[in-house]
Parts: structure tokens; sequence; C-alpha cells
């Protein structure tokens, strides 16, 4: 891919005021910020963290920072498939983790744990087809209708739990799951690495992928191509609530407990992710590797951040800043492209 | 442009010999010289027109020839890139629609701009709105725009949302909130396009009024016999060029028509096809109505080029839409044939899944993924084809992509590139080449080469006709009159959502299309 516009037939650069060459350079800035700036500013923060942190560089915090990032990295790369949809964003995946969680223990505690998960699974497609023939049939705003699926959610989960925790048995597979580490690598981890490489292929290689990327850059132009689109808005949040349900697992597993409230903020962290990694809200450009570098990014800043001292109230609002830059970044990048 | 001799110019007036003239007042509006320029294509060169209290000016030309581009320059909401515009001999700052609105100029706009949530009374006085520190004051609004009604004659609940009144009462309010600033000059472009012919006469009635008055009056239409029920003068554009400006007494509807189509015919001598081998229908509809679509009865068959004649909005695009699905229908029905099998098209993806390919008039918000690769938009329809199991061949893919951007011709053939960042030309190349790649049997293109440059113009013509004569059944839209005779082997002309004349390629020319384009046969005043 190429920014380089100069070349070629392409309209001749018109004779600009002084004004205009420097907007002209701003937009060039952004679009390689959105472009190329993830990969840099990550890089340039692991040098920062391994220079002047104390104990950023040893395996077991390296380890760790990863591994903590597997949840809501399987959630963040299932919602880079609604984000570049041109849909926004799946606030349901709150309640969607939660349920999930609670789903495995509670469920599995009365009878096993392929039966919990086959509920679970079950749930996921419900809430992927509600999302979906919401937003993709009816034409419904993604915000608002995921807004309401997740007070549904989440009522209809505190309502059948009372609000009360669940915990796993101290022997059994959840919590197995959530301490086993092959080598030095945590099953987590590499649930996380895994599950970002399908989601990836599934994205870049697939034709239900190639369909989700161009209706996101241009809806109607996907449509007069003969694509049946409210089934690609479907199957792209039904791959966020699978996501979403994997992650719920894998954090229930964590502590081997299961509760309501484990998964608060996950929507707003998970869309963090995919928007510093690069991919744009509006839909069309990005990738799920983009994802995972933007989960590194944000978990090797807040691992920063901890290591200094610096409490949870720095740490939250140092990632909002970091996502009004990366969103005004990309709607300039947006303009610059012409798109 | 044969000008009568006149006298000397009067006050201000600039030394051009196409304005003002003998029996005209002192114009209060002026354009002089105005130059207008869209990136590099001339939309307005060198065009003045001068316009006298209680005249009213017709502007006439072809789509594309410059009229509504020249009026927003008036109107100060384009700023020319050579010229100015004079008011009461005073020069108005260019591009500046505050100060055009306060020296008393208001455009009445193509499109309706009218806020539909809101009422009446509160459209009428959008954008100067009285108040009072901050406070609407409702009964000074409701007063304005109680007066600026009357004036104009019609009586509307001043209460009432835009949203529930009928388009021709949307049109009068969009009237009436320009008389509501007092203006000394009124620019109405097209404004009974969306009228009945009832309609149509109290507007022009109204308008005649209002000049009576002493309003200086421009207004543009495609519909000639209006332009001579009311007009004074008339002043002829073609293709950014000012052609001619007349007293309405001294030429003829005839006359006016071959001003706005007479170009140099000799330039345009591409070869029509030779004996064509027309075959059986393939597409057709039968009772065809929808929004905009009135009772369409149309056969396409194997190897022949319809073309679709007729003005904008007159339903054109709405009738090729209908006919394969992409909107909705609300009577009649479409089929497709193939290899004698004969198949209801039910939607737009068994249309396309028959054999239908649709080059939409909006390339850019309909037919391409502009932030997308030349080579991503190509894949689109043909996905299946360039797939196994749903995994897409990458390297089928790219030598797919190469080999259409080779027979559509493609410059630079850099298939990775992303569309956005070509041409117009280049761009509608590549809409083409993906569908091409479905070797489509019948091929729908609505404006083919519009915003189009000269060279692609000719491959792009080029390859529709490739396409028939390799059996494809072709329909082509275009409101560029010498594409349309060019391609066509059959033309219909298309006006109010009905086919109002059909004309083979040896009865037809600019001038047969045009007068049943704007119904001019139909003789006199609406």
């Amino acid at each position: 891919m190429t920014n380089d516009t100069s070349t070629g037939t392409v309209s001749a650069p018109k004779p600009a005021a002084l004004e205009e060459k420097l907007e002209e350079q701003a937009f060039k800035l952004s679009a390689w910020m959105a472009n190329q700036g993830i990969f840099i500013f990550t890089a340039a923060l692991i040098l920062f963290a391994a220079v002047f942190i104390d104990g950023f560089v040893s395996l077991p915090n390296i380890t760790d920072v990863f591994n903590r990032a597997a949840p809501i990295g399987i959630v963040a790369a299932g919602m880079t498939f609604v984000v570049i949809s041109g849909n926004y964003l799946d606030l349901s995946v709150v309640a969607q983790v939660a349920t999930a969680g609670v789903v495995l223990i509670a469920v599995s505690n009365e009878t096993s744990i392929p039966v919990a998960m086959l509920v679970a699974v079950v749930i996921a497609l419900a809430y992927g087809l509600v999302n979906g023939v919401a937003v993709g049939v009816f034409k419904a705003n993604a915000v608002i209708v995921t807004l309401s699926t997740t007070f549904i959610g989440l009522g209809l989960l505190r309502w059948a739990t009372g609000g009360s925790i669940y915990f796993g048995p101290s022997d059994g597979a959840i919590r197995a799951f959530g301490a086993t580490r092959i080598g030095p690598l945590p099953l987590a981890m590499i649930l996380f690495v895994v599950v970002t490489l399908i989601l990836s292929f599934v994205l870049t290689r697939t034709t239900f992928g190639f369909m989700v990327r161009s209706f996101g850059s241009n809806r109607e132009a996907t449509r007069l191509s003969g694509v049946s689109t409210p089934w690609v808005v479907i199957g792209a949040f039904t791959v966020t609530s699978l996501a979403a349900m994997l992650g719920g697992f894998v954090l229930a597993a964590f502590s081997n407990t299961a509760v309501s409230a484990m998964s608060d903020g996950y929507d707003f962290r998970a869309l963090a992710a995919i928007i510093v990694g690069g991919t744009s809200v509006f839909g069309g450009r990005g990738s799920v590797l983009r994802t995972l570098l933007g989960v590194v990014f944000v978990s090797v800043l807040t691992n920063i951040m901890v290591l200094s001292g610096l409490g949870f109230g720095i740490q939250q609002m140092a990632i909002g800043l970091l996502i009004v830059l990366a969103v005004s970044v990309d709607a300039l990048a947006r303009k610059a492209t012409g798109a | 442009m044969n000008v009568p001799d006149r006298d000397a110019a009067v006050g201000s007036q600039p030394a051009d010999d196409r304005v003002g003239g003998d029996d005209h007042p002192a114009p209060i509006i002026e354009g002089r010289n105005i130059v207008k320029r869209f990136g590099g294509a001339v939309a307005v060169d060198d065009v003045s027109i001068a316009v006298s209290p209680g005249e009213i000016h017709g502007l006439l030309g072809e789509n594309g020839a410059g009229k509504s581009t020249l009026m927003r320059v008036l109107a100060g909401v384009l700023a020319p890139n050579e010229g100015a515009v004079w008011v009461e001999g005073r020069k108005l700052d260019p591009g500046d629609t505050r100060a055009a609105l306060d020296a008393g100029v208001s455009l009445v706009h193509q499109e309706l701009s009218l806020v539909p949530e809101m009422t009446v009374a509160e459209n009428i006085l959008l954008g100067s709105t009285p108040s009072r520190s901050g406070f609407i004051n409702t009964r000074e609004q409701k007063r304005i725009a109680a007066e600026a009604l009357e004036e104009i004659g019609v009586s509307v609940d001043l209460d009432e949302p835009i949203a529930r009144l009928s388009v021709a009462l949307r049109q009068f309010v969009e009237i009436a909130r320009a008389i509501a600033r007092k203006p000394q000059v009124l620019i109405l472009d097209e404004p009974t396009a969306t009228l009945t012919p009832a309609e149509t006469t109290y507007l022009l009635d109204m308008l005649q009024r209002l000049a009576g008055r002493g309003l200086a009056i421009i207004y543009i239409s495609h519909r000639i016999p209006e332009i001579f029920a009311i007009c004074n003068r008339v002043t002829v554009l073609r293709d950014g060029r000012h052609v001619t400006t007349v007293d309405i007494e001294d030429t003829t509807p005839e006359g006016v028509v071959e001003f706005m189509v007479g170009r140099d015919l000799q330039l345009e001598l591409e070869t029509h096809r030779v004996d064509p081998d027309i075959g059986e229908v393939v597409l057709s509809a039968r009772g065809l109505r929808a929004p905009g679509v009135n009772d369409i009865d149309l056969d396409v068959r194997a190897g022949e080029i319809v073309g679709l004649g007729g003005l904008v909005g007159a339903g054109r695009t709405e009738l090729v839409r209908a006919m394969i699905g992409a909107d909705i229908r609300t009577a009649g029905e479409t089929t497709i044939t193939r290899d004698g099998i004969t198949k209801r098209i039910a939607s737009y993806r068994s249309a396309v899944a028959g054999g239908v390919a649709y080059i939409p008039e909006e390339r850019r918000t309909d037919g391409l993924a502009l932030s997308m690769p030349v080579v991503d938009n190509i894949t689109l329809p043909n996905r299946h084809a360039l797939s196994r199991a749903h995994v897409l061949q990458s390297r089928k893919i790219v030598d797919f992509a190469k080999h259409l951007a080779e027979v559509v011709n493609l410059r630079p053939p850099e298939i990775h590139r992303n569309v956005g960042q070509y041409s117009g030309g280049n761009q509608q190349k590549v809409v083409l080449a993906k569908w091409l790649g479905r070797e489509p049997e019948v091929i729908i293109l609505d404006e083919p080469t519009r915003g189009v440059d000269v060279g692609a113009k000719a491959e792009i013509h080029r390859l529709i006709r490739e396409l028939a004569d390799n059996g494809a059944a072709v329909l082509v839209v275009s409101s560029d009159l010498p594409e349309l005779l060019e391609l066509s082997d059959t033309i219909h002309v298309v006006r109010d959502g009905r086919i109002v004349g059909t004309l083979l390629r040896d009865q037809a020319d600019e001038t047969s299309v045009m007068a049943l384009a704007s119904g001019q046969t139909k003789v006199d005043a609406p």
C-alpha cells in the first residue's frame, strides 16, 4: 500500500496557498500516523519501558502482562469485525462476557463443563442474531441497539443470579485452565494468540471477512455488487459475540469465580485497543493484527503506570486521552485519503 | 450571437455588447465575465448576464451547461474564479452569501432545502429567525411568514410541519422563504420540476405578478413552453459558455432548442455500430410502476443497445433501478430470459445472479469502495468465482484483476492502489471491470461517462459497443445527447416517469430527442 499520491495520472496538485499547504501536511502526517503510528509507538513504548521502568523486562512480568490481556484481547479481536463493518462498536460485550463467565461456572457446577459451554454458545448466537438483525435488517443504530441489549442482558443476569458470586471447584478444570502454562507461556495467552490469528485469517482471507471490510468501506456499493448485506452484519455481530464468550470463559478461569459485574468497562477497553491499533471507527480500514498491537500498547502503558505507582484514576484518564487522540487522527486521515 | 445595434450602455453597465438592451431599464443585477472552475473543469466560462427590475429572464441550456453554477455565483453561494457580481451598481464580495442576501438576491434552490421537522413559519424564517436576547420572537416570526405567504398568494397553516406538506406546497414555502427576505432579485432553479400542470400554471402566474411589482426574476427551466409563457428575455448557455441572449419576441421554441444543442456535429463523428446483430428479448418490463415511474413497458434484446433519453429528474434512474429490483417496485413485473428460460426478477440479488450488471449513476457513493484498492473492488462481485470453500484465492484474484485492468485500460494499471486515488475516468473503468469479470448478459449503465475525460469516454464507449457486439443486452441512461445518439440502436425518451417517444437510430437527432424530453412538441404554455 502506498501513500504516495504525487505520481501517475492521479489529479495534479493545484497551486495552493501556504495555509492549504500546511493543512495538506497535517493530513499527510495523520494519514501516516493512522497507518504506521501504532507500530512505531508500540515499539517506542516498549523501548521506553525497558530502559526506564524497573521490573518491566523480566519474563514473569512480560508473560503476566500478556496473560492478563488475554480476555480483553480476545473480545477486542472479535469486536474488530463490528468496527470494520462500519457499525461503531458492540457495547453489549459487557453483558456477554459476564454472562458467559457466570454460565460457565454456575452451569458446570450443576451439570458439566461441556453442557455449560454449549449453553454459552447458544446465548452468544442469540446475542449475535438480535444485535445483527436490529442493525443489519432494521438498520437501527448499532450504538443504541447494543446499549439496549447490554441493559437487557445485564438485567437478566442480575435477576437470575441475584448478584451472587459463583465459585468453581478448587480442583476443577476451569481453575486448571487459568493456571496452566506450557513451558513459560500461560495457556490463556496462547489461546489469545490463536484466536487472533484465526480471526485475522477470517477477516483477510475469507469471502465473509472480505464482505465485512467491503461493507464497512461502502455499504451501498457492496449491496449493489450483489451481496446480502443483512447477513454480513449479522455475521460480524456473531463473531463478536463468540469472541466475547471466549473472553468470558478466560476471565472466569483466571479467578475461578464469576459475577455479573466482572466485565465492567470491557466495552470501552476493547474499543480503545481497536482504535489505538489504527482500525477506523468509520469502517472499512483496519485489521485484527492491528487490534492485537493496540491491546499490547494499552496493556504495556497500563503496566508502566502500575509499576510507576500511578493509581487507577490516572490510568483511566490516560486511556481516555489516548482514544481522543486516536479518533482525531483517524478522522483527519480519512479526510486525507479522500475516502 | 446576433444582437441588434443599440445605444451606448447606461451608467455602470459593462462594455459588453451581449448585456443590456435598448428597451430595458438599467439592470439591477449583473454578472460580469464570470468564470468558475471546479478543479480542472470549467463550469462557467466568461459569461455575462444582466437582469432589470420587472424582467423575467429565462436561463436555458442542457444538463451541465453551467446554469446552476452561474446562479449560485450570482447568489454568492460560490465564489467565481474570475469576474464579479454587481447589484445596483455595487460590487458584491465574491462568495459571500450573506452579502448577496443583504443586497436583495434570493435563490430558490433546485433541491428543497427545508427542514422537514420544523413548521412552515420556522422554515420561512430559517437563518433570519427574529429574536430578542436569544429568545425567539414567535409572534414576529409568524407575522413575517404570513406576510410572505400572502404575497405569493398561498394559504397554508403556519404551524404545520413541512414533512406533512405535499411536494408542491413545499416548493411554494421555499419561494415564500425567499420572498420573506424582501429580495430585489429572485432566482428560481427549475421550480416546476416536481409540480403538476395546474400547480405550474399557478406558479407562473405568481411569478408574473411578482415581476409586475418590479422584482427581477431569473428563471431556470428545461421546459421551453414555460419560458415562452412568462419570460421577457432568454439567455442560452452551452458547455459553460454564453451562446446568446435574445428578446423572447425575436425567437421561437425551435430556435432556442437549436441554440441549446447546436454544437459542431462534425466533431462528434464517432461511428455507429454497423448492422448490429440483434437477437431475442433478454430483459423485459411490463406495467412497471415505482415512485417516479409510471406504467413502463420496455424490452432490451440480445446484442442491442437501448438508450434512455430525457431530462434530469425525468425518472430514468428510478426506472432502471426498479427494473432490476435495486429499489422497490409498486406494480408490474420484470423478467430476464436466458437460454430460452424466462425468470422473474424477484430481487436485486436474483437479478445479479441472473446475469445483470448495474453501473450506477453515482460511482463514488454507489459504485465503488473508494478506500479499498482496485483489486478488492474488482473481487467484490466475483468473490464466488475467486474463492474455494469461502477462502479467497489470492493468486487467482491478482491475475483476474490484472487481466481486467488491462481490458478496460486502467492507467496506471496498479491494482493495489486505492480506487479513491484515481481520476473519474479511471474510477469508472474500475466499475466496468468489476462487472466485466462476470461476463454479464444484461448491462445497465446510468450516465456511464459523466465527469469522465474525453479519452476515457471513447474507451468506455468502445467497451459498451464490444459488449453488445458479443451479444449482451445493453441499456444506457444518458443526459449527454451526442453520447446517447452515438451509442443507441433504439432511444426511448422518458418524461415524468413515462416513455413519451421511441426513436430508431436513423430517426433520432438532438432536436427530436430534446423536443420530446422537454415536452416542447406539446405546444404552448402549460
